[in-house]
């Protein structure tokens, strides 16, 4: 269904002292608890790394250096760039997929604008083999990346090879983003 | 007088009864299946599960024991005899959906079937551990075949325009055929099949379908619950073992030696072509849905399968493969409650094998496989292959526009190329090549087959009010449709229907445009209804007769053409709308740079966001980015022998019985008068 309760983050819904599922609302408390403290320890923006730091060290990837194209008869053959890319730091630039059914902490990169109506088509989906999943810091995993349109840029590190994620998705290629790659606050005015 | 003490006896024993009863609650049956308002509700009517003579289904109770009770015995009585099978009985300590406590039993019989027509009567009767008993009834209905007016179909062709209601239909039409003082200057192909019906559309479980009930009602010939294929719903949170109903192809494979062709410009795994072959509860379970394509083709005829979602074929160890065991299926070897379904139905066990080669295992078994277009045209030149795999991409097929695009070589897409070219699969056929490929390869079936074709994407762009997008897929359906009906003008023994599954998005044609297209650029960079509304829709007699140039190749030559037509949504989520054809990024000059600040993320009260810019916000009804599917009734237009039976407003799982009928005792209505040929000789009798 589209519940809009999905696009929430839990852990600032808490905070914020919005209601809960009862049933939910213990478990939740802990994770929060276990998120929170970690980053009231670490401080906020200003011992992350600086922004242009981490993105000079980055190597330049392009999705259309991902892998042989046009695609043969079977799988993907992967680039020796993309290998080379692996665990490295890289700055992709690519759409921000909108989804019916974003979940937090993550949300795929893809070199063309795409929607997706997860409701209806599950899987059935208009992803290019070239999708990025982008993983946000393990400390944001509660986090809702608003969506938005138009190009961006990420930074973030690599990895390449078969994931298979809680739910049973399988991804390729992943992207890691450091903690600064969020803003400090939530915009409410966040665009689409 | 002399009867008073025995009747007083009698009243203190039921009053005893009756105390005990309220003392020690009785075990319950929970759910009964096939489902019935017999058994809901105690209501006769309306019947909810019907069947063809000897179509085999399962039987299943759901029964909840007294606390500290399990339940020791159960069987299944129809019209009061005890139905003679094993009957599996499993408990809910693990692997039932939320509510349902660990005592509580799943009794089940798999694939009986009554030759008896009209309705019958059904109970479960179910015994606990103490003795006490329990039995709950309902009932379904055998429908009779009809005597026949002419003879039996061979083929039977299902287009489904998923999504596709009158509104999709009309907007193909005045885009494609042009219309000249009111009247059409070329009609669709859909427009010219003599018989066209409405139907009704609910699920089992809501009037607003989602595209698996909306296909396994015409194949199936009964309602399925959203989000479920060729099975009734169940308490297990298990898959693929829920109570099934045989398939239209599994029926006919059966009794007839029919073949099964499925074609679909979506991922072949996605609901509208699983809905054809496979049974699970979950249509979003990808790995186990295209194993059983596979693993279970005996019993469906699965001779050619066409479409995207090559993801789903490739061993895991493949780069792109989304092979998960977490998604597959595999029934027990000594647990009645799945072993009964390979020991009944003749189902393949199954593995969790995500390392499965399915693409090999295909072309093992006598499939040619297809990965693009020229393939497929190599698969079924000459002689041809008997059996056919296409895989055109690696999850949905590009859409007929950016497929067309890349044709005429329109360079739209990122890297200098068109947007097949960003995908990486530049030689993909349109649906109409896919349909004249199954057709070659499927009429060489001495004994017929069901061709299930559906333009998948009519629906999809819908969902992202993507209107230029759903028009041409439609038009791409629409010539499918042609190589449909002259196959069937041809040959004169084949049903054709053309139909949806559900509408999507509520599209409405509000209008044509005022405006040419560059005027309609320009209102864009001023923005706000009073320029993109006020200045742009045309109503009534303003909209005129937008014109289209279709090309050689049947299609548009442009999308973004001065006084266009316009569509409004009534099924719509909050969305910009400036009546352009959505834009590749390249040519979008409204494009914004790349931006390499920091991500925004959502606050607690996201739903309160505001996003107005000053564009023409369309403020949506339906929560959400995407439109939705509703619940309005859509066309059904029939061709060949037969077809005239289908007409007036019937119900989805109507059309299951009148394809049947016309398979297996022949046509009844009378023969249409569309100028179709007589068979060359008649379809032997069997």
């Amino acid at each position: 269904m589209r519940d809009r309760k999905n696009r929430v983050p839990m852990c600032v819904q808490l905070t914020t002292g919005m209601r809960l599922a009862r049933r939910a609302a213990r478990s939740i408390a802990a994770l929060c608890a276990a998120i929170v403290l970690p980053l009231a320890a670490s401080g906020t923006h200003a011992e992350s790394a600086p922004p242009d730091a981490a993105s000079a060290a980055a190597t330049d990837l392009k999705f259309s250096q991902f892998f042989k194209s046009p695609i043969g008869p079977a799988g993907l053959e992967l680039s020796d760039a993309l290998r080379a890319a692996d665990g490295r730091p890289v700055r992709l630039v690519g759409y921000m997929v909108a989804q019916e059914q974003a979940r937090p902490g993550r949300f795929w990169l893809t070199p063309r604008p795409v929607r997706m109506s997860e409701h209806a088509d599950g899987e059935a989906d208009d992803l290019p083999a070239a999708t990025v999943t982008v993983l946000l810091d393990p400390a944001q995993q509660d986090r809702l990346v608003a969506h938005r349109n138009g190009l961006v840029t990420l930074t973030g590190t690599l990895s390449i090879g078969r994931f298979e994620d809680e739910t049973g998705r399988v991804s390729w290629i992943r992207l890691q983003l450091p903690t600064n790659a969020l803003s400090d606050s939530p915009d409410v005015n966040a665009q689409r | 007088m002399k009867h008073l003490p025995s009747l007083l006896a009698g009243a203190c024993a039921l009053l005893a009864l009756s105390a005990a009863s309220t003392a020690f609650a009785a075990p319950t049956v929970t759910r009964l299946t096939p489902p019935s308002e017999r058994f809901s509700t105690g209501e006769p009517e309306p019947v909810i599960a019907r069947f063809l003579p000897g179509q085999r289904f399962d039987l299943q109770a759901t029964i909840k024991p007294d606390a500290g009770q399990r339940i020791t015995a159960a069987r299944f009585v129809i019209d009061g005899k005890p139905v003679d099978a094993t009957v599996a009985l499993r408990d809910c300590a693990t692997g039932c959906v939320k509510g349902v406590n660990a005592e509580t039993a799943i009794a089940t019989i798999r694939a009986v079937s009554l030759e008896k027509a009209g309705r019958h009567e059904f109970s479960v009767q179910a015994t606990q551990s103490d003795g006490q008993k329990v039995a709950a009834t309902g009932n379904f209905d055998v429908v009779p075949f009809a005597a026949a007016m002419g003879p039996k179909v061979r083929n039977i062709i299902i287009l489904l325009g998923d999504g596709m209601g009158a509104a999709q239909r009309t907007a193909a039409r005045i885009v494609k055929g042009g219309y000249a003082q009111g009247k059409v200057i070329n009609p669709l192909a859909m427009d010219t099949f003599p018989a066209t019906g409405m139907v009704k559309t609910a699920s089992l479980n809501s009037v607003v379908t989602d595209s698996s009930p909306g296909m396994t009602s015409y194949v199936s010939g009964n309602k399925n619950n959203n989000n479920e294929e060729g099975v009734f719903p169940d308490d297990t949170i298990e898959p693929f073992d829920n109570p099934r109903i045989e398939y239209l192809s599994e029926y006919l494979h059966r009794t007839q030696g029919k073949a099964l062709g499925i074609v679909t410009t979506a991922d072949v795994f996605d609901a509208t072509p699983a809905g054809n072959a496979v049974h699970t509860s979950n249509r979003g379970a990808g790995t186990g849905i295209v194993d059983q394509f596979f693993d279970d083709r005996s019993r469906t005829g699965l001779t050619v399968l066409l479409g995207g979602g090559r993801k789903w074929f490739l061993p895991a160890g493949t780069a792109g493969s989304e092979r998960a065991d977490g998604n597959d299926y595999a029934f027990s070897a000594t647990d009645p409650h799945t072993s009964e379904i390979v020991k009944r139905w003749g189902a393949a066990p199954g593995a969790k094998d995500k390392g499965r080669d399915l693409i090999q295992e295909f072309q093992g078994a006598g499939y040619r496989y297809a990965p693009t277009k020229t393939a497929l045209e190599a698969a079924t030149a000459g002689a041809g292959a008997d059996k056919l795999l296409g895989l055109f991409a690696f999850s949905n097929m590009n859409v007929a526009l950016d497929k067309i695009d890349g044709r005429r070589g329109a360079k739209k897409g990122l890297a200098g190329g068109s947007v097949v070219d960003d995908y990486g699969f530049p030689d993909q056929p349109m649906l109409d090549e896919m349909a004249k490929a199954a057709i070659a390869t499927l009429k060489k079936q001495q004994q017929g087959f069901v061709l299930m074709i559906e333009g998948a994407s009519i629906d999809k762009q819908a969902h992202n009010m993507d209107s230029e997008r759903w028009m041409l897929d439609t038009i791409e359906f629409d010539r499918a449709v042609q190589v449909a009906q002259d196959f069937a003008r041809e040959n004169g023994d084949t049903l054709v229907i053309v139909t949806a599954d559900h509408e999507c998005s509520g599209a409405a044609l509000i209008g044509g445009s005022m405006l040419t297209d560059q005027a309609l650029l320009d209102a864009a960079t001023k923005k706000g209804s009073a320029n993109l509304r006020d200045k742009v829709v045309g109503v009534y007699e303003k909209a005129g007769f937008p014109r289209y140039r279709i090309a050689a190749d049947g299609y548009p030559e442009a999308t973004d053409i001065d006084y266009r037509l316009l569509v409004g949504y009534g099924a719509n989520a909050d969305r910009y709308e400036d009546w352009r054809t959505n834009a590749t990024p390249l040519r979008d000059s409204q494009q914004p740079m790349a931006k390499a600040e920091p991500l925004k993320w959502y606050p607690a009260n996201a739903a309160e966001r505001d996003d107005a810019t000053g564009e023409f916000l369309v403020t949506g009804q339906v929560p959400g980015e995407q439109a939705v599917h509703t619940a309005t009734d859509i066309p059904l237009s029939a061709f060949g022998p037969g077809a005239l039976a289908f007409t007036g407003v019937i119900d989805n799982t109507d059309v299951f019985f009148k394809l049947a009928q016309a398979a297996v005792k022949g046509a009844t209505a009378p023969a249409d008068a569309s100028g179709a040929k007589r068979p060359a000789k008649a379809v032997p009798a069997r």
